[in-house]
């Protein structure tokens, strides 16, 4: 027990004092899944926006396809993932491995079937009407289609929260494609592991410390932000104001 | 265009970009990466992070990246060609990965011992005794056990291919057991993981287990676990650790020039030393020892003999058929 | 007078379905024109092609005497614009919603909120832009709507049954807007109604819609005068039934329409005729009451629409009647769908065409 009590002590320590080790896994985890949530809305966005909105042939089986890869294994897809990427692999030769760029990309396709199912969800919820609405008020396609998303906001947030907790949350990917390596891929939770086993108990409290009140703060905040939305309307704050800066047939 | 093909083409774009970045990066911009796949004691004691930060002092311009794995997986990543250089401490398995012309220019660098560990009680009454009739004693503690439902457990295996499982196989073997028939005994427990997690299994349960020293001794040192050391410093618990090059012939890109010079600078008097003091004044004692001046010297025996006899191929520590032209390596 | 708009022989199909069957219309600038027709006849799907918000089958398609195809309809369709009949608003400021056609319009800040500003007064609902638009009352949601489309001063603007789901306060303001902008602005108006008061008077034409083809155009006089067994037939606006009338012994005529259904008239007449009671004039009750009106029948009520303070019910006494009351007799009342309920109103309150 005391090693414990000691250990939280000496977490705490290294958390004021604001020890390198610690706070570099903290920036590159905070930093790997902030990338990772942007990657993965850029791919899933656009799929939400098709299953949500378009009806085609085929339409259910993308959708039970992409549901059923939100319970794949971390490991799993970490070790699918370490086979393309090492250098033994498809994309062996781009030397990718063992870099931010590989655990990014990871992380990304962890959490875009994530992103696909809530933000599907989000867009299906908005009432059809909306996008004739915004058509007959003039607004172009593209302008039709951000009208419409910026209806699921809160769904969109929603879905961009809890990948981005998943992804913070992550240790298969991360272990296996990161390697771990300090300084260079080592994020909270590898940290965790590596620290834990080997009896660094302080280091790996004060990580774990750290990642609850990540995790915790970002799901207050979205609480927060939802509930006190309507007191933005007027003012013009971007993230509820989608449309003002996107100008027809532009990007 | 319509807005969902407009944002695949960026996502596409993104994507690219975060990986043409990544790579321009590391082959322009950023300092020479060496990629080291590690034996986990080596790193778990420190050892390796303090040489780490030693080296890249000494030369800027590398960075030296750590993947610290065990060694069966240090070897697959040098034979997938994702690290430039390993260092690991199982003498079969680096013979057979210079036999198929993996690795070259390995070298001795340092031992220690193994160590078997287990409750302070000793109910086995192994304390003192050579490691085959350790295990004699464990397997007939074993099998005298009442409860042979394989809930109670009395020997923990790291069970991951690592080189101190590889080491715990030979023992077996050594003692006249086949270790296939041993490991399905009930009271036999496989955890499948890393040097501390093993030591942490073994502590709670308070069962024996094989463990290296330096690992051993942090873990102690620091009250995490509380199982006294029954038996070490014996022949057959010798631990020797080897570095090898990842073989430029066989993946083109591996930083091969940086690998040499690292393996030069761990076998250099003053890293040698470093190695032999590391971990002193914390434990009390030398966690590892350096190997190359004794090699030179063949002195203090019966030590050389025991490395000679344990981790030597075909007479050499590097046979001259492996050694890539590095011949001054070997003085 | 010149066309804003033309349909020259215009087919649209849904799948294999045909919902308009070579339609040919002609709106003129600056006119009112009202579709009347029942449900599903094809009255939102003409106003949908004409607010280039669905493509057509075959036929052509003339703004303002330009030929429309798939490819220009988008430079077309900021031209013009359609309020629906479901009050349909962004989730934000009634002011971001009323400024949202400026916005994409790129209409410079400090004009923006001038026209919003008007836009807003001439709805009655003058400092009303902070305010999230979701949570008015219905009635000045569908104000917020109108707004949103009067702001943007297109030379067309359609309605689709602007007031159906309205109060008479609400509606009568909507009204009165639609006259104005046409009146003052010159605007180009095309709605869709099943209101018999406001296709009496708001429009310059009508045009009967059944089936996917337009039967009648002219005046409201031309066409309720003329054409009032079609307008009832095809129960294009509601409480308008018809069927066959016979003089009575009293001196009063009884109409039959059907499914058992006979209603007193104070007006003497033989043969087919059509009646129209205003839902206003109904009296709705749980038991049958004794008075001095001569028509109450008992039925169910099937469809119940909440407004603010009103309630509209639709009771089956073998022909459907639509019924106003106020939400708290309603409350009162505790009806649901199902109840059992008379109805009641005077002969003298039944118009006969």
């Amino acid at each position: 027990m005391t090693g414990i009590l000691d250990g939280i002590i000496e977490a705490l320590e290294l958390i004021i004092t604001g020890d390198p080790v610690l706070y570099g896994a903290v920036f590159n985890s905070l930093f790997f899944s902030g990338v990772a949530v942007i990657l993965a809305a850029l791919w899933g966005l656009p799929i939400a926006m098709l299953l949500a909105l378009k009806n085609f042939r085929g339409k259910t089986v993308i959708q039970t396809f992409f549901n059923s890869l939100i319970g794949v294994p971390t490991v799993a897809l970490g070790l699918f993932l370490f086979l393309i990427f090492s250098r033994e692999g498809l994309f062996g030769f781009l030397g990718l491995i063992y870099t931010p760029a590989v655990v990014i990309i990871g992380q990304a396709v962890l959490i875009t079937p994530i992103i696909i199912s809530i933000a599907t969800t989000a867009l299906e919820a908005v009432d059809p009407e909306i996008i004739n609405l915004a058509r007959t008020l003039g607004a172009s396609e593209s302008q039709a289609s951000i009208a419409v998303m910026k209806e699921a906001t809160n769904g969109l947030l929603l879905s961009g929260v809890a990948s981005f907790n998943r992804a913070i949350a992550e240790l298969g990917v991360v272990l296996i494609v990161g390697g771990n390596i300090v300084g260079l891929t080592d994020v909270l939770t590898t940290a965790i592991a590596q620290h834990t086993a080997i009896g660094n108990l302080g280091l790996a409290i004060a990580l774990g410390i750290i990642l609850m009140v990540i995790v915790f703060s970002i799901n207050a905040f979205i609480v927060l932000a939802r509930k006190i939305k309507t007191l933005f309307y007027g003012l013009n704050i971007p993230i509820f104001n989608l449309e003002g800066k996107n100008h027809e047939n532009s990007l | 265009m319509q807005m969902w093909q407009k944002l695949i083409i960026v996502a596409a774009l993104t994507t690219l970009i975060v990986m043409a970045g990544t790579i321009v990066f590391f082959n322009n911009f950023a300092k020479r990466r060496l990629i080291i796949s590690t034996t986990t004691s080596l790193y778990d004691t420190g050892l390796l992070e303090a040489v780490e930060k030693d080296y890249e002092a000494k030369h800027p311009s590398v960075d030296v990246n750590i993947i610290s794995a065990g060694t069966g997986i240090a070897i697959e990543h040098a034979k997938n060609g994702d690290a430039d250089l390993i260092l690991v401490h199982s003498p079969v398995q680096e013979k057979i990965f210079l036999e198929e012309n993996w690795g070259v220019n390995r070298k001795i660098i340092a031992y220690n011992y193994f160590t078997i560990i287990g409750p302070q009680a000793d109910p086995a009454e192994i304390s003192g005794k050579t490691a085959n009739e350790v295990l004699d004693r464990i397997v007939a503690y074993g099998d005298s056990l009442a409860d042979q439902s394989g809930q109670t457990k009395i020997w923990i295996s790291r069970g991951d291919n690592s080189g101190t499982h590889a080491k715990e196989k030979s023992l077996w073997t050594a003692a006249g057991y086949d270790y296939a028939v041993i490991s399905a005994k009930p009271w036999y427990a496989n955890v499948g993981s890393g040097m501390g997690h093993t030591l942490n299994v073994a502590n709670q349960l308070s069962v024996y287990t094989i463990a290296d020293i330096g690992t051993y001794l942090k873990f102690y040192s620091e009250g995490t676990i509380s199982l006294p050391s029954l038996v070490t410093e014996e022949e057959s618990l010798l631990n020797v650790y080897s570095v090898m090059a990842v073989n430029p012939d066989m993946h083109k890109h591996v930083n091969y020039d940086d690998a040499m010079n690292f393996i030069a600078y761990l076998a250099s008097p003053e890293t040698q030393q470093f190695i032999g003091n590391y971990g002193k004044s914390d434990y009390g004692q030398s966690l590892f020892y350096g190997t190359v001046q004794p090699l030179k010297d063949k002195a203090p025996q019966p030590i050389v003999g025991w490395i000679q006899s344990a981790a030597f191929i075909e007479g050499s520590e590097c046979p001259p058929q492996y050694r890539n032209g590095s011949a001054e390596l070997y003085g | 007078m010149k066309t804003a708009f033309e349909l020259h022989n215009v087919t649209k199909n849904y799948g294999n379905k045909t919902v308009l069957h070579g339609v040919n219309l002609k709106v003129s600038q600056g006119e009112i024109l009202a579709l009347l027709g029942p449900n599903g006849s094809g009255k939102s799907t003409i106003l949908k092609i004409m607010a280039f918000l669905e493509g057509i089958t075959s036929g052509e398609v003339y703004f303002e005497n330009e030929g429309v195809s798939e490819k220009n309809s988008e430079v077309f369709r900021s031209q013009c614009t359609l309020v629906f009949q479901k009050t349909t608003l962004f989730d934000t400021s009634v002011y971001d919603n009323v400024a949202y056609g400026l916005k994409v319009r790129k209409v410079p800040k400090n004009q923006q909120e001038q026209a919003v500003k008007e836009a807003l007064k001439i709805v009655k609902l003058e400092g009303f832009e902070k305010r999230p638009a979701k949570k008015l009352s219905g009635g000045e949601q569908q104000r917020v709507a109108i707004a949103r489309a009067l702001v943007l001063k297109t030379k067309l603007l359609l309605l689709d049954e602007p007031t159906a789901n309205l109060d008479p306060k609400n509606a009568a303001i909507l009204e009165e807007v639609i006259a104005k902008v046409n009146r003052e602005n010159k605007t180009t108006i095309v709605m869709a109604t099943h209101n018999m008061f406001q296709a009496e008077t708001l429009p310059h034409r009508i045009a009967l819609i059944d089936e996917g083809k337009i039967t009648e155009i002219g005046t409201p006089v031309e066409v309720f005068g003329k054409l009032s067994k079609n307008l009832a037939r095809f129960a294009a606006v509601d409480n308008t039934f018809s069927g066959t009338a016979q003089l009575t012994a009293e001196g009063t005529t009884l109409v039959d329409l059907g499914g058992g259904v006979r209603v007193e008239v104070t007006a003497q007449l033989q043969g087919e005729a059509s009646i129209f009671v205003n839902p206003q004039d109904i009296i709705l009750s749980k038991e049958a009451i004794h008075s001095s009106a001569r028509n109450t029948f008992k039925g169910k009520i099937t469809e119940i629409t909440d407004f603010d303070s009103l309630v509209k019910l639709k009771v089956d006494v073998g022909k459907p009647f639509l019924i106003q009351i106020t939400k708290r007799s309603f409350n009162e009342m505790a009806l649901n769908l199902g109840s059992d309920v008379y109805i009641t109103f005077k002969a003298s309150s039944v118009q006969v065409f």
